[in-house]
């Protein structure tokens, strides 16, 4: 035989082991369940560190967790009919509004749980305009100045976009300033807007918009600088509820109030892994998973509030508070 | 010596099996394009596509994309075909490099190309900056970034495709030409390029067609105003499958007539003509 | 008509490792120079090179005086016909041919595309493409299309060498007849000896980039300068000569007072001047004439050298004309051609080989 030849029969049963012995999975634990994760592009940082601490504690479970705006990943689920194990949401009200089942729709969930808070705010880099004397008493000028360029997300397709605007509304009411909230939006026209604000962060980083309107939490992550806005403002405390309902949002949605922005998750009825599902909130909820959304910059209150705690596993409702009304 | 007709020699059949593997092959490719597609067709009702069609937005947004890739197919094949015949005729140093370059969008994702474009192009851009300041062109939610957007991720088949073709030209008739009298210009302009147009125009071609689907690069410059992959995916969010599948099927419908149109225009023409008098 | 004239002094050129070098040679109107080489000669470097595509390291180009060596091809007024004569498959018959007349010097000799469609007789294909005419009127075409550019020379690089050879030799007779008509030079690339000899009013030996000789046609095949012309071209026997008669297929040629006779397929026509080529395989010697014999060619000869050439011997005899022989060694001993200083020489007339002149 050729030396060849020869060499062609060793090689050959070689690569044929080597490839096998690639595809096999590691012999420890190999994951026998994957979790279908849907969460809100903001909730990216807090949720993939949760991931990972929550992966480490269960080796048996492989997560898989996809992150966008949250209406698109609450459509993915009743528009694509994508089966998810969890969802969480930037704003609470996506979920009853697109999973209960009103006005006559399937029904995907009849519950949800606010784990996080946020608030809304302005960030922005040393290049920006007015960077160097903008603070918390003089931003509403500032920004109303013209020749400022600000971005923001599209009010009708994501929650920061139409809390922005309502912040703005609100803002209007609080330094009793009318008009205010158009001057503010003249410099955030439809050429600065994107699905979510965190596509437009090249644009800030590149100098093509001065201002970016983005969560508190996104701010921190990115350690941007960002403006302190007034709590009654921003959205990010519960207790001035009442004061948020009377901002507004006018979308191709509805004219939208204002409300506290608190992060909800749920379990859809139709979840493949549901017991290990349950599994993942009670984590997310518990002193592990808040430590790690606050580390992210989020708000987590002690305990989760809960829209209806009668309607959810067993093992969560010991977790939760009832939702606060707002006064 | 008469010469009688003489018949064009039958082309020697590939082995039977060969060719029923080859055709089965075939198949499969084409089923695999057309069936999502047509799938997505057999889903529209007719009312869905009445409606979507109605909406001035839509048919602003298919316009957009329609003229923003002519306008981008026009610069391609202005910068393209200079370069593409020095890649043809003539050897240089480092000529591997700049191959390598005039491939590389093909390989950047298209957000990073939409990213990167920003930077040079955007209000602070080394590009952007003095041309806002000395003409007031921006790129920045306007068409005009729509195309520049549009032109990177096509310019390279715009290239390869037009230096295929003007290889394809005899260099001898160039040079009969020069004898002719012709100068270089002349040479290139009646004799080249009109014997490279079928290259050329495939090229262009193609050059349209990866810009009107082009998505990822163009939302990072411009959002508004929407081309028509933007504003499908707008719908998706806003009402969801059903309006922008139909918007889909509806700009799909523009486009692949828009093809099959070009396909027919510059395709190879065989005449049969008077034998040959001996 | 003006008559056209060029010249070239000592041109030499440097391509990478190839070089031309101390080509010089004059053509006048209706000349054909014949450039006769192997591949690799270099000789379609140096019609590039006279065209205008390089630009050369030394020497001179003139046409008409004129000094041409720095101008662009588009200035220089030259017809260049390359194999298949490269005809702009795009336009048809008469737009190749205005191509020339709209971009060439306007010249009153040119005359109009229509009459010089006329002239060469392809008026009848002015609205053909090229890829449905035939090799002759493609010919007719090209020398159509470089006339009306008003071209002051014409050249050839191997034009006919995709053809069959019955074509090829149709039109070596036409573009031979046509280029005694114009009035301008052509210089003729070929690497095929009976192309050269069918053609040329001069013939230059190409190798290596240089010229090893340049004269007429006898004058190359006969008295090669060197070694190396002589292996290249065959050393056949060429002789000129006329036909004086033609009977039953055979020519009756007279070669300065002695009458060879060739038989052959083709059979010129009486007053023809040929060149009646011998190779030296077909001659045979004899003591003394044969009498029953078909061979229609027999002459007493005289031995002029002798010397071995590998297995055989070459013999140079004087048959009133050159005439060179190879025999096999032993018929050289039994012959003692060495001693001897006579001989009768034969050559099957089939073996003698006709060119038209």
């Amino acid at each position: 035989m050729t030396r060849y030849a020869h060499a062609r029969r060793r090689i050959f049963p070689f690569c044929a082991l080597a490839l096998v012995l690639a595809g096999m999975p590691p012999a420890a634990a190999a994951p026998t369940a994957t979790l279908t994760i849907f969460a809100a592009g903001t909730l990216a940082a807090p949720f993939r560190a949760i991931d990972d601490a929550f992966m480490r504690e269960h080796p048996e479970v492989k997560i898989e967790a996809q992150f966008g705006g949250s209406v698109k990943m609450v459509k993915q689920v009743t528009e694509l009919h994508r089966q998810a194990d969890v969802v969480a949401v930037a704003d609470y009200s996506v979920i009853p509004k697109y999973f209960f089942g009103r006005n006559g729709g399937k029904a995907y969930s009849d519950w949800y749980a606010g784990f996080a808070t946020n608030a809304v705010t302005f960030v922005y880099t040393p290049r920006s305009r007015f960077a160097d004397r903008i603070g918390a008493k003089n931003w509403y000028q500032l920004l109303s100045q013209p020749g400022v360029e600000i971005g923001r997300s599209n009010p009708d397709t994501d929650p920061s976009g139409y809390q922005t605007v309502q912040m703005l509304s609100l803002a209007e009411r609080y330094y009793r300033e009318p008009g205010l909230a158009e001057r503010i939006l003249a410099n955030a026209p439809k050429t600065n807007m994107r699905d979510t604000e965190t596509e437009l962060i090249a644009a800030l980083q590149s100098g093509q918009i001065d201002y970016l309107a983005i969560y508190r939490s996104d701010a921190r992550q990115h350690k941007f600088r960002y403006l302190e806005l007034p709590p009654q403002i921003d959205l990010g405390d519960a207790k001035y509820s009442g004061f948020y309902s009377q901002g507004v949002a006018h979308t191709a949605n509805g004219t939208l109030t204002g409300k506290p922005i608190v992060y909800a998750v749920t379990i859809p009825f139709d979840a493949p892994q549901r017991e290990w599902a349950v599994k993942y909130v009670q984590f997310l909820l518990g002193p592990k998973g808040r430590a790690v959304i606050e580390a992210k910059g989020f708000g987590a209150p002690a305990r989760a509030m809960a829209s209806d705690a009668a309607k959810m596993p067993a093992e969560l409702r010991s977790m939760v508070v009832p939702w606060p009304k707002s006064p | 010596m008469s010469a009688g007709i003489i018949a064009a020699p039958r082309a020697a059949q590939p082995p039977r099996g060969l060719a029923l593997a080859f055709a089965f092959a075939a198949a499969l490719l084409l089923v695999f394009i057309v069936l999502p597609l047509a799938n997505l067709y057999a889903s529209q009702s007719g009312a869905a596509l009445a409606r979507v069609a109605a909406m001035a937005e839509v048919r602003s947004a298919i316009g957009l994309s329609l003229a923003a890739a002519l306008a981008t197919t026009a610069c391609a094949a202005l910068l393209a075909i200079p370069l593409a015949y020095l890649l043809a005729r003539s050897a240089f140093p480092g000529k591997p490099v700049v191959e390598a370059i005039v491939d590389l969008p093909l390989a950047v994702p298209h957000t990073v190309v939409g990213i990167a474009l920003l930077f040079v192009f955007g209000r602070t851009g080394i590009v952007g900056a003095p041309l806002e300041q000395w003409t007031g062109i921006k790129f920045w939610g306007t068409a005009a970034g729509i195309v520049v957007a549009m032109l990177y991720v096509s310019v390279p088949y715009a290239v390869n495709a037009a230096r295929v073709g003007l290889e394809g030209v005899d260099d001898r008739l160039e040079k009969v030409a020069r004898t002719l009298g012709a100068g270089r210009w002349a040479v290139f302009f009646r004799i080249t390029l009109p014997l490279a147009s079928r290259g050329i125009l495939t090229g262009l071609a193609l050059t349209f067609a990866r810009s009107v689907s082009e998505f990822g690069a163009v939302i990072v410059l411009t959002y508004y105003p929407m081309t028509a992959p933007v504003k499908i995916y707008d719908l998706f969010l806003q009402s969801g499958l059903g309006d922008s599948s139909a918007m889909a099927a509806l700009f799909l419908a523009i486009t692949l007539s828009l093809f099959i149109a070009s396909r027919y225009l510059f395709r190879e023409r065989r005449e049969p003509g008077p034998t040959p008098a001996r | 008509m003006t008559a056209h004239r060029l010249a070239v002094e000592r041109l030499s050129l440097r391509v990478g490792a190839f070089a031309l070098s101390g080509i010089t040679f004059t053509v006048a109107a209706g000349e054909v120079l014949v450039i006769l080489g192997p591949s690799g000669a270099g000789k379609t470097l140096l019609l590039e090179t006279i065209a205008g595509f390089n630009r050369p390291d030394g020497g001179r180009i003139s046409i008409d005086g004129e000094d041409v060596t720095a101008a662009p091809p588009e200035a220089r007024r030259i017809g260049f016909m390359v194999q298949d004569y490269a005809l702009f498959p795009h336009l048809t018959v008469a737009q190749n041919v205005a191509f020339g007349r709209r971009f060439g010097a306007a010249s009153a000799d040119a005359g109009t595309v229509e009459a010089l469609l006329e002239r060469l007789g392809v008026k009848h294909l002015a609205d053909r493409e090229p890829k449905h005419l035939s090799g002759g009127e493609k010919q007719r075409v090209a020398l159509a299309r470089a006339l009306a550019a008003s071209s002051r020379l014409l050249l050839f690089d191997e034009p006919l060498a995709a053809l069959d050879a019955h074509s090829r030799g149709q039109l070596r007779r036409d573009l031979k007849d046509f280029l005694r008509r114009a009035s301008v030079p052509a210089v003729y690339v070929t690497h095929d000896q009976s192309e050269a000899l069918a053609l040329a009013d001069t013939i230059a030996v190409m190798r290596e980039g240089s010229l090893a000789q340049v004269g007429t046609p006898s004058a190359i095949f006969n008295t090669p300068a060197d070694a190396a012309v002589a292996e290249f071209v065959g050393v056949e026997t060429v002789i000129e000569g006329k036909v004086v008669a033609v009977a039953d297929g055979v020519a009756r040629i007279d070669v300065g007072g002695r009458f060879v006779h060739a038989a052959g397929i083709l059979t010129p026509c009486v007053g023809a001047s040929v060149l009646a080529c011998i190779r030296p395989e077909d001659v045979a010697l004899a003591a003394s004439p044969q009498s029953r014999s078909s061979v229609r060619n027999q002459f007493p000869a005289r031995v002029i050298a002798t010397e071995p050439a590998g297995p055989l011997f070459k013999i140079t005899l004087d048959c009133g004309f050159p005439l060179v022989a190879y025999v096999s060694k032993q018929s050289y001993l039994e012959l003692d051609l060495a001693n001897r200083g006579e001989a009768v020489a034969s050559v099957k007339a089939t073996a003698v080989h006709l060119i038209a002149r």
